[in-house]
């Protein structure tokens, strides 16, 4: 696996050869953008966002111990910058995203049938973007950021058993959700 | 076992993480039970679902922006080591060195300081003898200022009570000081270093800030000693402001006892 790997990169990251960050941006920073694009829906803010965790673990190189994972280090640090960020984001912006979103997903002309599962993925987004904070979190690092819920449990700092409930209840809340506006 | 005992074996089993054990107890209860049936398969379906969910990639200025980011890093981090003519760098470094090697870092403070001494007496009535000692005297002080920031945030107490005791020995606190002060102040789980940070920041109390930070954390302590250790300090500061905070302090239900007497003494001492 790249862990190992990984973990050696950063380690040469802060002993000062700070070129070898380029590496781990080329490895990651799609996944972190994913990651930060389910908790924001606004394309630019989350390209900021890389870019901030990014510089963030270049400033804090001296804090990574690598006694855990550097992808558990990285979406720790991306939480946090989140957080910071958090209060600015305002609903209503994230709104307007969703639109521009929609008109992505269901422009040009379709046959009937793609048209219609499109509008399913659609549905299934907007029940997402509506899933609290939390959930979505938990969510979007299972599924999207395939890693597993031992791993999320590091990054959370909680629990595997609270990070399996919530994953449950967050499917629940989803199926909920999903099920309302599809009706 | 009720339904709800295996919620978690049913996120489990979506992101195909149980055990054989599990999976087992599991399709054990599923047999039996219609309504977890129905309602893992409609799980299972939207977990599948959203494979479908778009993440859209991120602009190619992402990658541009990025090593303009790292480019500039860089520089600013060459640029901080080279500022200080290597000295700091070195001090630093030697500094990492002292615990493995206690002999080799006395050695290098002797060779040091009969370096500064040749320096001294070397440049002795040159014109650039003046300056060579300001730039000096900004970097130890510069140094220091770092250490004890860097020991802020060290994980022991002990180290961090060092910290602060090294605050007090800087002249100029600035703000970046002064801010990492009021953060420990606030936020240090142990109660010896908040104490000591709460002394050193009386030191300072000429700033305006300084006072202000002092009077807001009044609420946000929680421990008896801290609080009746501010109270001692507002008094000796006769910082009127105060006040408000404290009776805000006197709503809390759970105050200490002796505390409480002792804020409302000193609130008529202040009045």
């Amino acid at each position: 696996m790249n862990s190992l790997a990984d973990n050696t990169i950063m380690l040469k990251v802060k002993a000062g050869d700070l070129d070898k960050m380029g590496l781990l941006f080329e490895r990651y920073h799609r996944a972190l953008y994913g990651f930060l694009f389910h908790m924001t829906y606004q394309r630019e803010t989350s390209e900021d966002l890389v870019q901030q965790v990014f510089y963030k673990m270049l400033k804090y190189r001296e804090t990574f111990t690598a006694t855990g994972e550097f992808v558990h280090w990285m979406y720790s640090i991306a939480r946090n910058t989140l957080k910071d960020q958090g209060k600015s984001l305002k609903q209503r912006v994230k709104h307007e995203n969703t639109d521009d979103h929609a008109e992505r997903l269901s422009g040009g002309l379709t046959p009937e049938e793609q048209l219609e599962k499109k509008q399913a993925k659609l549905g299934l987004y907007k029940a997402m973007e509506k899933l609290s904070d939390s959930h979505r979190e938990v969510l979007t690092l299972s599924k999207f950021q395939e890693l597993k819920y031992q791993e999320i449990a590091q990054i959370l700092d909680i629990s595997e058993i609270a990070v399996k409930t919530r994953a449950h209840r967050a499917l629940q809340e989803l199926k909920n959700i999903y099920e309302k506006t599809e009706r | 076992m009720k339904c709800e005992q295996y919620e978690g074996l049913f996120a489990g089993w979506i992101n195909n993480e149980l055990k054989p054990a599990e999976r087992e107890t599991l399709e054990q209860h599923l047999n039996g039970c219609a309504a977890c049936r129905e309602e893992l398969a409609s799980m299972q379906q939207l977990w599948a679902m959203m494979d479908e969910v778009e993440v859209p990639e991120p602009s190619p200025s992402l990658q541009t922006d990025f090593r303009a980011m790292l480019n500039d890093f860089k520089a600013t981090e060459a640029n901080k080591k080279g500022s200080s003519a290597g000295i700091r760098q070195q001090l630093g470094w030697l500094l990492q060195w002292r615990q493995k090697w206690p002999l080799a870092y006395t050695f290098a403070i002797i060779l040091v300081s009969f370096g500064c001494g040749y320096l001294f007496f070397n440049l002795k009535g040159g014109s650039k003898q003046d300056k060579q000692m300001a730039d000096l005297t900004t970097q130890v002080h510069e140094l220091k200022q770092t250490m004890a920031l860097a020991l802020l945030e060290n994980p022991s107490a002990s180290e961090r009570i060092r910290g602060v005791s090294y605050t007090t020995e800087i002249k100029h606190a600035d703000k970046e000081v002064i801010d990492a002060l009021l953060a420990t102040l606030n936020n240090d789980p142990n109660v010896n270093v908040r104490l000591s940070t709460l002394d050193a920041l009386t030191h300072l109390a000429g700033h305006p800030e300084v006072r202000l930070g002092l009077v807001q954390s009044i609420t946000t302590q929680d421990s008896p000693l801290m609080q009746s250790a501010i109270a001692d300090v507002m008094l000796k500061l006769q910082e009127k402001s105060s006040v408000k905070s404290f009776k805000e302090l006197l709503k809390q239900k759970d105050l200490d006892h002796g505390v409480r007497d002792k804020i409302k003494e000193t609130i008529t001492q202040l009045i």
